[in-house]
């Protein structure tokens, strides 16, 4: 066999990406700028790590230099016990997000609700093959410090769980703990989130028919990755199911959800609709 | 049109050189999470896997160079250049298992759904038609198409495959047949040999399923998951409009085209 792991990236895999993520860290030695393959949003180079200067780094990178105890790391903003309870406060109580998570932060040139004027259009850059390409996590600066200045201005924007809000956080409170500001606290709230977000997981896959459906689809926006990668397999087979059996035992009885949406887009498109010749697609299915 | 053409053209409206090693790390990146999580077999990136390959064999003689150089120095100096060799190499291993993953999982599914790519890649005149060859003397792998046995040009725009995979699926297909043949395949009767055979309307040849759902996010300002016209339904339609920055759980034959173009990305 080729290839043993299932399909979709496996927990593993979620924790090797997320150790992409840059955080910031404080150098206690003197590094050279290194040229590297794996580094990123910074050029392909580290930066020049030159104590007391504060420097982004990868987070393996940051996890390999904090274990020789050459760098302490910066908490990223969001993992403050103040951030956390902020946002397991709109998680459990903020009437919007009842049955939602939290909003992610935002892409590069997306615009906040409610702010319709700005004008800072997205605008893709190019890969070497002139695609367009938009920067997502791992690869946007979600999980580096805050400046001082930025942190207590007047126009910080709410915190927010980054996409790997997870994986970063345990790994740093396993191997940072002593950089971060009150790791117990930290871990009790990051354990509160995780509970609030799985039951909210839970509930969501009441309306995972909707997906079923050709055309179709469910939001989970503001998901974790590892929230994704523990629901996968779980939340494909349910869909797998239900558009087996839409097809299939529902298809002798009435007319299945799917069969019904085809019809009625083959009506609008008026084209002749054969039921039998249906009744063997969704056979096939 | 020539590959090289694009790139001088690209190199001189973009700058930033510096930043190809970065924007084609986070392609690949991005181009392994999505090989991961579909069923079928993507496009293979073949300019941007020629650039990152020969990155890859510069940075291992760049370790050489410095683990060489490390015999010659004094101990001081020995310590900064190990912290050096051992993060270089990190870096290096992480960049490599995630070319080794990609390929295997394209192996992967190249070998379960092979004589589909098979036929895919194959131009159709090839196709060995139901009554040309003898009754008496088919094998199993005379239903093999060959991927070969043309030169047009045209077929390589279509081939989701590698020129080396392709090769890897023919030869492999070939194995295959012969063991069926001369395992099981070979006491049946003659019409029952075939690889492809689509008789009683149920096509033997397998494909990967694009009904599945995958998980998205939504990177353009506005993307609506496409219904793909089909027998029933003889234009395509339009389902659910995603907007910038949200998660979806959407059929994978709906987003597919945004995926080309980039306009969503796979998680």
């Amino acid at each position: 066999m080729a290839f043993p792991l299932p399909q979709g990236i496996t927990p593993s895999e979620i924790a090797f990406l997320s150790e992409m993520e840059l955080v910031t860290v404080v150098p206690r030695q003197r590094l050279e700028i290194l040229e590297l393959l794996g580094v990123s949003p910074s050029g392909g180079s580290t930066e020049l790590l030159q104590p007391p200067v504060r420097a982004s780094v990868p987070l393996w990178l940051a996890l390999l230099l904090k274990r020789q105890r050459r760098i302490n790391i910066v908490p990223p903003f969001w993992l403050h016990p103040e951030s956390l309870s902020f946002i397991l406060q709109i998680e459990t109580e903020h009437r919007d997000y009842s049955d939602a998570f939290s909003p992610p932060p935002r892409l590069p040139g997306q615009q906040s609700v409610g702010d319709r004027t700005a004008s800072d259009k997205l605008k893709p850059r190019r890969t070497v093959d002139g695609q367009p390409y938009f920067p997502t996590p791992p690869f946007l600066p979600q999980n580096i410090a805050l400046a001082p200045a930025e942190a207590t201005g007047p126009g910080r924007e709410a915190p927010s769980l980054p996409y790997h809000w997870l994986e970063v956080g345990s790994m740093l409170l396993e191997a940072a703990s002593d950089d971060l500001v009150d790791p117990n606290q930290t871990r009790r709230l990051l354990k509160d989130l995780r509970e609030v977000r799985t039951a909210k997981m839970r509930k969501g896959i009441d309306v995972l028919d909707t997906a079923a459906m050709a055309g179709g689809g469910v939001a989970l926006t503001g998901v974790g990755a590892m929230e994704i990668g523990e629901m996968r397999g779980l939340v494909t087979g349910i869909v797998e199911n239900l558009r087996y059996f839409s097809g299939f035992v529902l298809g002798k009885i009435g007319v299945s959800k799917e069969q019904a949406r085809r019809e009625q887009l083959a009506e609008e498109g008026n084209k002749d609709y054969d039921d039998t010749q249906d009744y063997g697609d969704s056979m096939e299915l | 049109m020539d590959i090289d053409d694009i790139d001088d053209i690209l190199a001189s409206i973009d700058p930033e050189n510096s930043s190809d090693t970065e924007l084609d790390h986070q392609q690949l990146t991005r181009f392994w999470v999505a090989e991961r999580a579909v069923s079928d077999l993507l496009p293979w990136p073949g300019p941007l896997m020629d650039r990152l390959m020969e990155r890859v064999s510069k940075q291992i003689e760049l370790i050489e160079d410095l683990t060489a150089s490390s015999f010659d120095t004094s101990n001081n100096q020995n310590a900064m250049l190990n912290l050096k060799l051992s993060i270089l190499q990190t870096d290096l291993s992480r960049t490599q298992y995630l070319i080794r993953s990609l390929l295997r999982q394209r192996l992967a599914k190249l070998t379960r759904y092979s004589m589909h790519y098979l036929i895919l890649i194959s131009p159709p005149s090839q196709h060995p038609s139901q009554s040309s060859s003898s009754q008496q003397q088919t094998r199993p792998e005379d239903t093999i198409p060959d991927p070969f046995s043309s030169s047009s040009p045209e077929s390589d725009d279509f081939s989701p495959l590698s020129p080396k995979e392709a090769e890897f699926l023919h030869a492999h297909q070939t194995l295959l047949a012969s063991h069926y043949g001369s395992s099981f395949l070979g006491s049946f009767p003659p019409q029952l040999r075939r690889l492809d055979d689509n008789a009683g309307g149920t096509s033997m040849v397998q494909a990967p399923d694009s009904k599945q759902v995958v998980f998205i996010r939504c990177l353009a300002e506005e993307v609506t998951v496409v219904i793909p016209a089909d027998d029933a339904i003889g234009v395509e339609h339009y389902g659910t409009t995603m907007r910038i920055g949200e998660v979806w759980v959407a059929r994978w034959e709906g987003v597919k085209r945004a995926w080309e173009r980039g306009e969503v990305e796979i998680l």
